[in-house]
């Protein structure tokens, strides 16, 4: 009975295979790129195709590629570290936001609606009333 | 722990906190009348172990230069750099202690003592502070410290400036919390006498 039940109740999408993609643009490029790099000069002139870019290029913007990925996560930790704020900036203290936020009046028996509590208050509240 | 009560001697009191770190600091309590008090954090001294570290490292270094170049004269540069980073270390850089000084009529006062014996002083009078508080901020990992919120002339309820105190001893927030307690005494009843003129 349990079964019986459990192999029925997968749906019909997944028993089957899933269907072969589509050809995309990328492998195309991908293709053409990898004839640049690896047919030798000669080969290519020969066919007539001359104007190509030097297989140099080939090399080095790979690893101009790799080289930028890591400098950009130094960069982003570097830009991470530029953008804490300072201990004496007010931006740790209070902002725009919660400067302008309406106050709305406490209903009876409710919970109090979502608040940003001033930097005084949540001090008294933390250190002064633990004794 | 009590007020002075009817006799003239000031209270004093001294207890060991630590600092971010994990380096010993001292906070030495005065009450110079109910309403009056004095903290004064020390921060703990250079350290001989530093100090041979650094000194080692610039004179090796010197001494790997002077057998590439065989000048002599990057020994004696070097004698007199370590000589002079010291002193120039030692007047604006090493901060021995740090006091702050709270007058409930007056103001509160901050005072920077370094290792060479220069002080640097800051007052804040009264009518411009709003509230002392501890706060926490991201300083290569979150830390708590305390700060000085001043009025803004404006808003009556808007902050305009954080002036943060200990920065040199940073204290820990055991440290924090009794500072923030006495000057919190202090300024409810600074607020009390000023409400009822």
């Amino acid at each position: 009975w349990c079964l019986s039940l459990t192999t029925s109740s997968i749906p019909d999408c997944l028993s089957k295979a899933p269907p072969p993609n589509p050809p995309h643009w990328g492998l195309g490029f991908q293709v053409l790129y990898l004839v640049w790099a690896f047919i030798p000069e000669s080969w290519l002139n020969s066919l007539g195709l001359t104007y190509w870019p030097q297989k140099y290029w080939a090399v080095a913007l790979p690893v101009y590629l790799l080289i930028t990925v890591f400098i950009g996560y130094v960069l982003l930790f570097g830009v991470n570290m530029m953008s804490t704020s300072p201990l004496d900036s007010i931006h740790n203290i209070t902002d725009n936001y919660a400067k302008n936020q309406q106050h709305k009046k406490d209903q009876e028996e409710a919970i109090p609606a979502l608040r940003d509590i001033p930097i005084s208050e949540v001090n008294q509240m933390f250190f002064l009333e633990a004794k | 722990m009590a007020g002075p009560g009817a006799g003239e001697q000031a209270m004093e009191d001294e207890r060991s906190f630590s600092d971010i770190c994990g380096g010993r600091l001292a906070l030495h309590r005065r009450y110079y009348s109910p309403y009056c008090l004095e903290f004064c954090l020390s921060c703990p001294r250079i350290s001989l172990r530093s100090l041979t570290a650094v000194t080692c490292t610039v004179w090796l270094a010197a001494y790997g230069l002077f057998t590439l170049c065989e000048n002599s004269m990057i020994l004696s540069a070097a004698i007199f750099i370590t000589l002079l980073g010291l002193l120039g270390y030692l007047h604006f850089v090493k901060i021995d202690h740090e006091t702050l000084l709270i007058i409930d009529s007056l103001g509160i006062q901050m005072t920077s003592s370094y290792a060479s014996g220069k002080e640097s002083t800051t007052f804040i009078e009264m009518g411009k502070v709003k509230d002392v508080i501890i706060n926490e901020a991201i300083y290569m990992k979150v830390i708590y410290y305390l700060c000085i919120l001043l009025k803004d002339p404006v808003e009556p309820h808007g902050i305009s400036q954080v002036v943060p105190i200990f920065q040199s001893a940073k204290p820990r927030l055991d440290c924090l919390i009794e500072v923030y307690r006495s000057c919190q005494e202090i300024l409810a009843h600074q607020k009390a006498t000023s409400a009822s003129p």
